[in-house]
């Protein structure tokens, strides 16, 4: 009870939000990164897992270079990312892309590939252009599956940015870095409470997209059905779950 | 070497370092193996036994599932942090938070590699006579396998990349991690790069290993397609 | 005359059950058997009660949510009923744990629920290895099985993913054999196949009848597969209420309500002459002469029959039909004609409803009967056909 007491006078002392190591500033350093990683691994996923989803050739390659992608231990990525450019922003924002990447990806790609092919084609039938179909039929459709992939790895970014600090950057791992090597766990502890402060606003957000952005129809579809009997299936992010901090 | 690197003195390998700390490098490789083995074991123990729990009593489901992932949520680092005024500077530390980040993943999986059994195959089953426990255990469990076994990857590819963290406890922890946090401290390429690329390597094997495993133990998947 | 009137029998009410006579033999005995489902306003089956024989198949059948498949998974206990007693084998099925009860009866359902992970031999193999026979034992009854429900042996070994939708169902009933249970619970089973294979394993499972008499329950929406298939037939209607449970001959012949009557759909009579096997109906004994006979014989019988042509025979087996212009002018033996083969020959086992069918597809007004040796029995034709629908079966 006195250490969340202590927690709170932290978080209350204005001093601790001014400044450099300020939680202002911090948040923002986070925030940029975690979203300029996200950001740049959507523009290279989404419209990959689109292609790719669409063509009717087997996906399967695609699909498992991406699995194997989600092998690869962040940390490590980070590491070898400073021996080649350094310390600082540049190798983790690489390991992080490299981290957000095969989620997106897979679940853009199955979502395309999940959008009913006679629709699909019924759209084609009625003169669409492949532009048409594609930006009016089978993005809308895809939209959910692939908005949950993207929130996954938004949740992993935000937690795995946390390892640039080990390497020299800034961001709210310094709060957990700085303070256990002073032994304050006072600290450390406000860091992670930022970090999953920003993880549920994440999530939050997430959510109102889904809410919004997504057709009624499309939404209606994926609720829960009620059923007679006892079980309700977990839904796709059971295996999706990526490799996290 | 790009310009600007703070480690582009050195030689990107010195195999020499290398050749004099074989040794070492084998037993780092080892401690993370063995880190990674307990951690995936005990927490499939630990979430197997809770997911027949749930699987027996539907409610207890949403609990164990939103605690594991606040469990899995916080920051390895946090965790690592967090444990340490609580167990010290030691290999239980490191347990405990790799454990814990398996959970999840691993109960999600068991639970709906079950779940995903169909209807049809369990209405067929208890219906010739199966007792419950007979049907999930010879009947229900096989067939989750496919399922389960994904999560095992999952559980033992994150876990792999979660090890080296908890070097950042102290000098007798993380396996590779060791070789990396050395390489950070002095400045020093080798050891980092090493330290890393096995990391990497070892993380991709376990996965293409628990793949065939897993191909192994379900012969009826592979043969497909129906003669008239 | 085109339809007959829907008959509702004076002797035939609502509910009317046609019970065996003697309760020793029946297998199967549903009494006052009720099942409301929780938070349901309305029961699933109402008070339900009746006897399969032993040794019959007795087919379950109405519209959806009459609870005919509720009231088969009743039987083996995977839905309780809330009221009433199921008796089978002379035992209360509540009297030994439900999966004991199970073990000594045979479920096949629509996909066939094979278990994936196994392979066909030790799918079939499944109940023996649960009742703990040893090792051998199953083997020999599995390629037993297999052969009585025509399966290569070679499958033995492959998985259920690799047979095809047919030979599944066939490992299905296979398996629901395997320990030699008396009863058997079927429900729909063919109904994820094609119509040939279904009409296959329909003659099938007519024939492992023919050897096993297992007293078999069974449930399905199609009428023609009722009719087919069974030695009885329960119509229920929404609710569970039984309407009608008789043979399908009776049930056809006389409907006991409104609701049958819509249920049996139109061709009600069509459908019950494909019940009816050719010999039993009456046949034209026609004009026929042996084939030792003499032409002026056989004039003479063209005279009294009012025909043109005779049916010519030799020691009672059919050799063809004569027309008058091939007897010739002057004497000689029939048998020297040039005789002519029928363009329809139907034998004694074939139902009313195929020779109708013949008889209405090509030129022909008449056609052959001829029992398994080629004997001649009689001639049949579209009217003779139409005064057999006129006719009520006892």
């Amino acid at each position: 009870m006195n250490f969340l007491h202590e927690v709170f006078v932290w978080f209350n002392d204005p001093l601790n939000w001014q400044g450099t190591n300020g939680i202002a500033h911090r948040l923002l350093e986070h925030l940029a990164l975690a979203l300029a990683a996200l950001v740049i691994a959507c523009v290279i996923a989404v419209p990959a897992g689109l292609l790719l989803g669409r063509s009717r050739r087997k996906g399967s390659v695609a699909v498992n270079v991406a699995n194997v992608g989600r092998a690869i231990p962040s940390f490590a990525i980070l590491a070898l990312g400073v021996i080649w450019i350094g310390i600082g922003y540049r190798p983790a924002l690489i390991a992080l892309v490299l981290l957000a990447l095969p989620p997106i990806f897979v679940f853009t790609f199955t979502a395309v590939r999940q959008v009913d092919p006679a629709t699909v084609e019924a759209a084609r039938g009625m003169g669409m252009t492949e532009a048409s179909v594609l930006r009016k039929v089978q993005l809308p459709i895809a939209l959910p599956l692939m908005l949950d992939g993207i929130r996954l790895s938004a949740a992993a970014v935000i937690a795995t940015t946390t390892l640039a600090a080990l390497v020299g950057w800034g961001g709210l791992g310094r709060y957990i870095v700085d303070g256990f090597a002073v032994r304050d766990f006072v600290q450390v502890f406000g860091g992670v409470v930022l970090v999953a402060g920003m993880v549920l606003v994440s999530e939050a957000i997430f959510t109102l997209l889904l809410r919004f952005a997504v057709s009624p129809g499309i939404r209606r579809q994926r609720a829960p059905r009620r059923r007679q009997r006892r079980r309700d299936r977990p839904t796709a992010e059971v295996v999706e779950r990526v490799v996290g901090a | 070497m790009t310009p600007g690197s703070v480690l582009a003195d050195e030689p990107l390998v010195r195999w020499d370092w290398v050749g004099d700390h074989l040794r070492y490098i084998w037993n780092l490789l080892v401690q993370h193996l063995e880190l990674t083995f307990i951690a995936v074991g005990i927490g499939f123990a630990i979430a197997f036994v809770l997911a027949l729990i749930a699987l027996q009593w539907r409610p207890v489901y949403t609990p164990v599932n939103a605690v594991t992932g606040i469990m899995y949520a916080i920051p390895s680092l946090a965790l690592f942090v967090l444990l340490v005024p609580i167990t010290g500077l030691t290999t239980l530390t490191a347990e405990i938070a790799l454990v814990s980040y398996t959970l999840q993943i691993l109960f999600r999986s068991i639970v709906a590699g079950v779940d995903g059994v169909p209807d049809s195959v369990r209405e067929s089953a208890a219906g010739m006579g199966y007792t419950r426990r007979r049907q999930l255990w010879t009947i229900e469990l096989p067939l989750a396998v496919p399922v389960i076994m994904s999560g095992l990857r999952v559980a033992t590819v994150t876990t792999v990349g979660l090890v080296p963290i908890a070097g950042y406890l102290g000098s007798d922890q993380g396996g590779l991690g060791q070789l990396i946090f050395t390489g950070l401290n002095r400045f020093f390429n080798t050891p980092l790069l090493v330290g890393a690329v096995l990391t990497v390597a070892l993380a991709v094997v376990l996965d293409l290993t628990i793949v065939s495993v897993q191909r192994a133990l379900t012969p009826w998947a592979r043969r497909r397609g129906a003669e008239s | 005359m085109t339809d007959p009137e829907p008959a509702v029998g004076p002797e035939h009410q609502p509910g009317t059950v046609s019970q065996p006579e003697h309760a020793a033999d029946s297998m199967i005995e549903l009494a006052h058997v009720g099942k409301i489902f929780p938070g349901s306003a309305r029961p699933a089956v109402g008070d339900l009660s009746f006897v399969v024989p032993e040794g019959e198949i007795a087919v379950l059948i109405g519209p959806s949510g009459c609870g005919k498949s509720t009231t088969l998974r009743m039987i083996n206990r995977l839905i309780e009923p809330t009221s009433g007693t199921i008796t089978v084998a002379g035992r209360d099925v509540h009297a030994v744990p439900a999966h004991e009860l199970r073990l000594g009866i045979g479920y096949v359902i629509q996909q066939a629920g094979l278990f994936p992970h196994r392979t066909i031999a030790q799918n079939i193999g499944t109940v023996p290895r649960l009742l703990g026979w040893d090792k051998q034992r199953v083997g020999g009854r599995v390629d037993e099985l297999m052969e009585l429900v025509g399966l290569e042996q070679d499958l033995a070994e492959r998985y259920p993913s690799e047979l095809s939708g047919g030979q599944q169902q066939r490992v299905g009933v296979a398996r629901a054999l395997a320990a030699d249970p008396p009863v058997l619970l079927m429900d729909e089973p063919f109904g994820a196949v094609d119509p040939i294979v279904r009409a296959r394993l329909q003659g099938e499972l007519l024939s492992l009848q023919q050897r096993l008499h297992k007293t078999i329950l069974f449930v399905t929406h199609d009428i023609d597969e009722a009719i087919r298939l069974g030695d009885r037939m329960a119509v229920l209607n929404v609710g569970g209420v039984l309407e009608q449970y008789g043979p399908p001959t009776e049930v056809l012949a006389a409907p006991a309500s409104e609701f049958v009557v819509e249920f049996l759909g139109a061709e009600r009579g069509l459908k019950r002459l494909s019940l009816i096997p050719v010999s039993e109906a009456k046949l034209d004994p026609g004009p026929v002469v042996a084939s030792s006979s003499s032409t002026s014989d056989a004039r003479a019988v063209l005279d009294r029959e009012r025909s043109d042509w005779v049916v010519v025979v030799d020691d009672g087996r059919l050799l063809g039909w004569v027309g008058e212009a091939d007897l010739g002018p002057g004497t000689g033996r029939v048998g020297d004609a040039p005789v002519r083969p029928f363009a329809i020959r139907l034998r004694r086992q074939a139902t009313l409803r195929e020779a109708l069918d013949t008889l209405i597809s090509s030129p022909n007004r008449v056609a052959v009967v001829v029992d398994d040796d080629d004997r001649y029995l009689g001639l049949l034709d579209v009217t003779r056909i139409g005064d057999e629908i006129e006719t009520v079966d006892p």
